[in-house]
């Protein structure tokens, strides 16, 4: 195994597209990988298409890094699902595909590159988020790099997350959230804290961190992170997300809840997401060939209104319902949460309140800005 | 390669290394042969002292049948099995369109021979009208690996891809043992069938042949007065039960609500595709004024019962 989760990854070999091997942050990227092999690429187009025949495209391409340029938007709303209330969130795709290799992981279907890639052309990160926030400086939108992949996992190769949190600081009208499952908070704890700015973590029970997402650290290890965080100053967010029903999940669930609101004071917790396991019917093939151990994808799941495989509705409201209420139970009444993929009836059965807008939903959640 | 008159007998069948097509009506053909000769030629090879057919199965069995003595040949000098079964292949893939069993042996055939697998899923998956995928690749392999029967079974029956997929991931013995349940069903039932069985049996950590094998099945199996589409349906909808509980249980209340409501049949009543939605949808097709008339007056009535309140509760 190349990765364990308490250890940096570092990839088996870096690839350089050779036009943005003089770009700074390839150049830092060399600097930080030691002595890993690397190799110049001519054609990007040649290299991609040679690496997508392999037997696991998806495990070979977490193993390798690829430095090369955005050719397109860096910034994209996050697509959602339709039928859904949206969080209206922006992406950052600034690094795409994880080395992390977690059983239910949508990138398996998504990303058509077998290759973690990171887009080196910084200076035009800069540009497109400049006219992003200009286009915003009215509202107070919420964007984050952990989309197409884990915010800080190779952040000691790249040192991108002390480059953002510079960039965002100051920026009153967003919110930038860094969103991991690692512990690699090095750089993080060397950088000043910014009230905009959230790191946070996608948690899950013990059982199914252990089973579904077998090379992440334990769920123990990153409360432990996201406490140190916290006491740096910073505010931190957590994900529910996939939660996985099985037998007993909610005791499960209730014991992580309980450490979390224990451990870090709810007042800097700036939100926490929940979404239940989701997926479109492509993905299960891909889960059932690549861990065929896994049982996740065969509890009750049916066809929602969006195509996606989720679970039957009345079993969907029960977890949301018993969570909801153990985080009020355990303090968290003021953490605002939110639904991730959800409908309206599913928010307001389970919270009370249906967003009436992005707006509505962005003031919500920027609520505790400032504390 | 040079064309040759053949003693039939001098050729053959015994060995199908380079055959692809099995299941075929001869009949046509015959009567084409019997009318107007063999205009096309079958290809040969010899081995091992041997000449063995290459392609034109079907022609030299309906030469078989007519019993004719001897027939034209082309024979190839071509020794390397990869060469020899790609003249085949290209001049089967000129003159028709090949079934997913065919393509299964032909793929099963240039993997055996040597061809490399980069190039089977670059060059020949396209040629078969495939996705350039290696799990597509791999998903022909194993259906070349199926018994005969299933695979005879399965053609007769243009059994489609994904239920093809399906069935190959179940051992050879359940594969016999399923395909019954499978055969009277249409496509889409039996990919469903398949489907919950795989599941059912991962979740439950039971094996399919103990599924299959169980008394509730078994009972629908022996039971005399039922079709076997009747049966297959039976066992369908009792593997569905296993498969999704929650929904199922929530269905079956609804039925029976509407059931004690003594619900019209002529008007039909149903909650959003599984209830993901709270609203509910109902019907009535009417002829006049009266007609659309009494259907309200149904309706009023049925809305006023307790147990139409309660189906407010189902969503």
């Amino acid at each position: 195994m190349i990765f364990m989760g308490k250890a940096d990854f570092f990839p088996r070999k870096v690839y350089i597209d050779k036009k943005s091997f003089d770009l700074p942050l390839t150049q830092r990227i060399l600097k930080n990988i030691g002595q890993i092999p690397t190799e110049i690429i001519p054609d990007r187009e040649d290299f991609l298409e040679k690496r997508r025949i392999s037997r696991d495209s998806v495990k070979f391409g977490k193993r390798d890094l690829f430095v090369t340029s955005q050719k397109g938007e860096f910034v994209k709303r996050c697509p959602c699902t339709p039928h859904t209330i949206g969080c209206n969130y922006f992406i950052i795709n600034l690094d795409l595909n994880c080395p992390l290799d977690c059983t239910y992981c949508i990138l398996q279907h998504y990303l058509s590159d077998p290759i973690i890639t990171v887009h080196a052309n910084l200076d035009e990160l800069w540009r497109q988020l400049d006219i992003f926030l200009q286009k915003n400086k009215n509202r107070t939108p919420r964007i984050g790099t952990g989309e197409l992949g884990d915010s800080l996992v190779i952040d000691h190769i790249t040192e991108n997350s002390k480059d953002l949190i510079s960039y965002f600081r100051g920026k009153d009208n967003v919110l930038f959230e860094l969103k991991t499952k690692t512990l690699n908070i090095k750089n993080i704890l060397n950088t000043e804290p910014a009230s905009n700015i959230i790191i946070s973590w996608s948690l899950n029970s013990p059982r199914i961190a252990e089973s579904e997402e077998e090379e992440a650290p334990s769920v123990e290890e990153r409360i432990q992170a996201a406490q140190r965080v916290s006491d740096k100053g910073f505010r931190v967010g957590f994900h529910f997300d996939p939660l996985v029903l099985y037998p007993g999940c909610e005791d499960d669930y209730q014991e992580v809840i309980a450490h979390v609101l224990t451990n870090i004071n709810p007042g800097r917790i700036a939100w926490i997401s929940l979404g239940s396991l989701r997926f479109p019917p492509s993905l299960k093939s891909v889960i059932q060939e690549r861990f065929p151990q896994t049982k996740i994808i065969y509890e009750e799941m049916i066809k929602g209104k969006d195509g996606k495989l989720r679970y039957f509705k009345p079993l969907r409201l029960e977890i949301y319902k018993k969570i909801v209420r153990l985080i009020k139970e355990k303090g968290g009444q003021t953490i605002p949460l939110y639904f991730c993929m959800e409908s309206e009836s599913i928010w307001r059965d389970v919270l009370d309140w249906i967003p009436k807008g992005e707006e509505d939903l962005e003031a919500y959640l920027s609520s505790s800005l400032g504390q | 390669m040079k064309k040759e008159q053949f003693a039939l007998k001098k050729i053959s069948l015994e060995d199908e290394r380079f055959r692809t097509s099995y299941h075929f009506s001869l009949e046509k053909l015959k009567l084409s042969i019997k009318e107007i000769g063999l205009l096309h030629p079958p290809l040969v090879t010899r081995r091992d002292n041997r000449f063995i057919l290459v392609s034109g199965w079907k022609r030299v069995l309906a030469c078989h049948e007519l019993s004719l003595s001897s027939i034209p040949v082309y024979v190839i000098e071509e020794k390397d099995e990869l060469q020899t079964f790609l003249i085949a292949f290209y001049e089967n893939l000129a003159a028709r369109e090949f079934g997913l069993l065919e393509k299964a042996e032909a793929l099963s055939r240039l993997k055996r021979f040597g061809e490399d697998e980069v190039k089977i899923i670059r060059h020949y998956l396209p040629l078969l009208d495939i996705p350039q995928t290696l799990s597509h690749l791999d998903s022909y392999l194993a259906f070349s690996g199926f018994e005969p029967e299933v695979k005879r079974v399965a053609h007769e029956k243009s059994m489609t891809f994904p239920a093809l997929k399906l069935l190959a991931e179940f051992e050879a013995e359940e594969q016999r043992i399923l395909l019954p349940f499978l055969l009277p069903l249409g496509q889409n039932k039996r990919k469903e069938i398949l489907e919950d069985l795989i599941e059912i049996s991962r979740r439950n950590d039971i094996s399919v042949k103990n599924l299959i094998l169980s008394e509730k099945i078994q009972a629908i199996q022996d039971t005399d007065a039922l079709t076997p589409l009747q049966k297959a349906e039976k066992i369908r909808l009792l593997l569905r039960k296993q498969r999704y509980p929650a929904f199922s249980s929530w269905k079956d209340s609804f039925d029976s609500l509407l059931k004690r409501m003594r619900w019209p049949e002529e008007v039909s009543v149903g909650p959003s595709p599984f209830f993901e939605d709270e609203n509910f949808t109902v019907t009535f097709t009417f002829e006049d004024q009266e007609q659309f008339k009494s259907n309200l007056d149904k309706l009023e009535e049925l809305s006023s019962k307790d147990e139409f309140v309660q189906i407010f509760k189902l969503r």
